[in-house]
């Protein structure tokens, strides 16, 4: 996947619990991208041939399924698109005419051809039988195993096509207004060239959940902003600084001289938290869809 | 004399299977009422309630919980296959469990191991394991390569195997088979290639497949009507994650069903798409369904309603009714006649924005403009859900129902706008949560007391006790036992990583064992004495 789209998928998990400094998140990013690059032979530009670790999604399926060879898919695109294409689509989904090679069985059990080779022999299609050298039936046998992989979740289609439908005077207004946004932010001071620094979708992720690390063009530039908490005692001792931990029965924080502390909770401990975001956190109730599409055309002028 | 029959009817339960030699084996008729000693299925009885009729751990004396023993699985492999989500069962003092490909006994009382068995697999997601099933003095365990395996009590040694779906085409299998009557009850997963859900019943003693219910209905058949066609309902879904319920007196299985499919992007699969996301009830003998209920008529954020369907009986107004109640994923919590189906209550546990209202069922109806769209869709809950597969609890001595509980944001995308879009076809990102344990008055659906943590994040199961107890994991790797009355935290102690099951109980010698998975230690409690 794309810097973008692992940049999301970690989004998600810190959004879900996953712990760590932005710095550390960055650095998950950079290596998952760098490591884990969109699937090979998914667009046309050349991509770093880095071998895949296992991940979850590529543990789908028998450990002795086919492994693509991206050449041989190249060249079995040719033979598809000379011999298949008409009946059965330009993503092999099938159609009138054709049954879906991506959901076919026969493609699933194949094996470099070993069942997609006797299939055609028997006579496919009907009255009109292809003939292909065994060469060009493994080729093929790889195109049709990268269709397969591209229509899972880890395929090349899995990428935001365009957030950018909103209306910049409406998300200028909506900034003003009720979104209250201008309260906190200046487009010619926080938010200048903010444009520049994210892709639209990043953008947008930013703009609704800036709680948990989006990610720039470039290696995260991140600011996200700790939550801090303030810590009284019965004794009247009290702590400030950047929250590390907290549960019903303990409180640890850094405070500004970078010493770590850690405090029981009980009767007379007093915990203040303080959220920078709490006003972006009250907005996911209050928002609309076509709130938030028209606030990130309005940032998207901000080049 | 009427002292002396209570006492043979307490212990009839006890009593071996005729095919079990003395002293160890599970009787499956003894399954509708299990011996205290004992934790004889994934919910610890039929009913899914993972309710505990033991009071030596209560209220008033939990503070003084001590850890009895701690036992890390061996040789458990990489991290995913390391993660204890299996609920343990324990039987004649032996505890069964499982991680993907691996199966332990250990001793009850004291954590020692005592045989292992390993599975060598042909592939699969290993993403967990939920457990085991026991008949007699046989175990029953899913693989991720899906198979059917099954293992001598005693030995571990294994007896046989049989398929129970194809790998090629995605399918996994995790599930922790059920035990009712002659009946081996399986389901299966996988959420990647499209492909029909559906559970079976095999038989104990090879396996052979018994009857096989398949939640999207053919062409012709009742519930066809809500696809578009033969193709969409070929490919459509509805998985079976998890173990089903069972009222011995109906004879009538409770099933949570998956998210149809493609996942997010539904242009091919216009309509209810019946039977996924939905509560059926099943004939146990024959697999037929009787009624079915759907939370999440056309569902299109992956909010599979597998969550436990809880079994028990309560009064609905006035009457007292044979129930049955879900705290589903797209964060509402329903009660049902099981009888019929009939809906009594429909209610938001966490405050949602995807539905307009309820129809005339009470099923909630979804609002098209918080289906995924290519610019982006702000929902509530997430994909990760309100609820997931991390089992509720129900107490008949407080009246409430537990769910540990998440409120979530995020924004859902169409990635294809294919005409006939597969796989996913988009996905949800970025997000904020926030999570909470909730007492459901089941009367009502209103919130009797939540007990909000402090962070999102893992944190497992539930399970109440008759001495007015809810165990629970926290997002800060706690395990807590709050008063079930009022959900004050009374006891805890902090198990470095977060709990990743649902903790179980069960008595031996007069002592009362709290038992619960976290990352890969299982640990068990006890009061000292």
């Amino acid at each position: 996947m794309t810097r973008e789209q692992w940049g999301g998928i970690v989004s998600n998990m810190i959004s879900r619990g996953a712990k760590g400094s932005d710095e550390e998140f960055a650095e998950v990013v950079d290596y998952l991208a760098a490591n884990l690059p969109p699937a090979k032979g998914a667009t046309p530009t050349a991509q770093t041939k880095a071998p895949r670790p296992r991940s979850l999604i590529d543990e789908a399926g028998a450990n002795d399924k086919q492994v693509v060879d991206e050449e041989a898919a190249a060249r079995g695109k040719t033979v598809y698109i000379a011999q298949c294409i008409t009946c059965h689509g330009t993503k092999a989904r099938g159609g009138e005419r054709g049954a879906d090679l991506v959901r076919s069985l026969v493609v699933l059990h194949d094996r470099y051809g070993g069942t997609i080779g006797p299939f055609l022999a028997k006579g496919h299609p009907e009255g009109k039988s292809i003939t292909l050298t065994q060469e060009q039936i493994v080729d093929l046998s790889h195109f049709l195993h990268q269709q397969v992989g591209n229509t899972l979740r880890t395929g090349p289609y899995n990428s935001v096509l365009n957030v950018l439908v909103g209306d910049p005077k409406e998300g200028k207004a909506f900034f003003d207004g009720p979104g209250k946004c201008s309260q906190c932010h200046s487009t010619s001071g926080d938010l200048a060239h903010i444009a520049s620094k994210y892709d639209p979708p990043v953008l947008q992720l930013k703009v609704v959940f800036p709680q948990t690390a989006a990610f720039g063009r470039r290696s995260a530039t991140n600011s996200r902003k700790p939550v801090t908490v303030t810590v009284t005692t019965p004794s009247g001792e009290s702590a400030t600084g950047v929250l590390d931990e907290i549960d019903d029965f303990n409180v640890s924080l850094q405070d500004d001289s970078g010493h770590y502390r850690s405090f029981q909770r009980g009767p007379g401990v007093k915990v203040e938290r303080h959220d920078p975001y709490a006003a972006h956190v009250a907005l996911l109730d209050e928002y609309t869809d076509k709130d938030i599409h028209d606030v990130v055309a309005y940032l998207e002028t901000f080049k | 004399m009427k002292f002396l029959s209570t006492i043979l009817l307490a212990l009839l339960p006890l009593a071996p299977a005729p095919d079990a030699a003395p002293g160890s084996g599970l009787d499956p008729s003894s399954l509708s009422h299990p011996p205290i000693d004992s934790w004889p299925t994934y919910n610890g009885d039929y009913s899914g309630r993972r309710f505990s009729s033991l009071t030596k751990i209560n209220d008033q004396n939990v503070k003084s919980l001590s850890l009895a023993w701690m036992y890390q699985l061996s040789g458990s492999g990489d991290s995913s296959g390391g993660r204890i989500s299996a609920t343990p069962l324990v039987v004649n003092g032996v505890m069964y469990f499982t991680v993907p490909d691996k199966v332990w006994a250990i001793d009850a009382r004291t954590g020692r191991e005592l045989w292992t068995y390993t599975w060598t697999s042909k592939g699969g997601i290993h993403l967990g394991n939920r457990g085991v099933g026991i008949a007699g003095n046989s175990l029953y365990f899913e693989t991720p390569d899906c198979n059917l395996v099954s293992l001598n009590l005693n030995d571990g040694k294994k007896r046989w195997n049989q398929a129970i779906c194809d790998l090629d085409q995605m399918y996994y299998a995790s599930v922790a088979p059920v035990v009712i009557k002659n009946h081996i009850i399986t389901g299966v997963s996988g959420d990647d290639l499209d492909r029909p859900g559906y559970l079976e019943a095999r038989d104990p003693e090879s396996g052979e497949l018994q009857w096989h219910w398949s939640v999207v209905p053919k062409p012709g058949e009742p519930g066809s009507e809500t696809w578009p066609n033969a193709d969409a309902m070929e490919h459509g879904g509805g998985m079976t994650w998890l173990s089903p319920t069972y009222d011995p007196d109906l004879n009538l299985l409770f099933v949570g069903t998956g998210n149809p499919q493609p996942v997010i992007a539904a242009k091919g699969r216009v309509g209810a798409n019946l039977f996924t996301e939905s509560i059926v009830a099943l004939d146990a003998d024959t697999g037929k369904l009787v009624w079915y209920f759907q939370p999440s008529p056309h569902d299109t954020h992956d909010w599979d309603a597998i969550q436990t369907p809880v079994l028990f009986d309560g009064e609905i107004d006035g009457k007292k009714r044979k129930l049955v109640a879900q705290a589903s994923r797209n964060g509402w919590f329903f009660v049902l006649d099981r009888e019929t189906g009939k809906n009594y209550v429909s209610s938001q546990f966490v405050k949602t924005n995807w539905a307009k209202g309820v129809d005339a069922k009470g099923q909630p109806i979804p609002n098209p403009a918080k289906e995924p769209q290519i610019a982006g869709a702000l929902l509530s809950p997430n994909q990760g859900g309100a609820a997931n597969w991390m089992p509720p609890t129900f107490s008949p001595a407080t009246g409430l129902f537990y769910i540990n509980a998440t409120r979530a944001f995020s924004i859902y995308y169409i990635f294809d706008t294919d005409d006939k879009p597969e796989g996913w076809g988009g996905n949800d990102q970025g997000g904020w949560s926030e999570s909470m344990l909730q007492a459901l008055d089941y009367h009502t659906g209103k919130v009797r007391w939540t007990h909000k943590w402090e962070t999102p994040g893992i944190r497992g199961g539930l399970l109440s006790t008759a001495g007015n107890l809810v165990f629970a994991g926290d997002p800060s790797s706690n395990f807590i036992a709050l008063n079930a009355t009022n959900g004050e935290p009374l006891w805890h102690a902090n198990l470095g990583k977060s709990v990743t099951n649902g903790a179980i109980s069960y008595e031996l010698d007069d002592r009362q064992y709290v038992v619960v998975g976290a990352g890969d230690k299982m640990f068990a409690f006890v009061m000292n004495q």
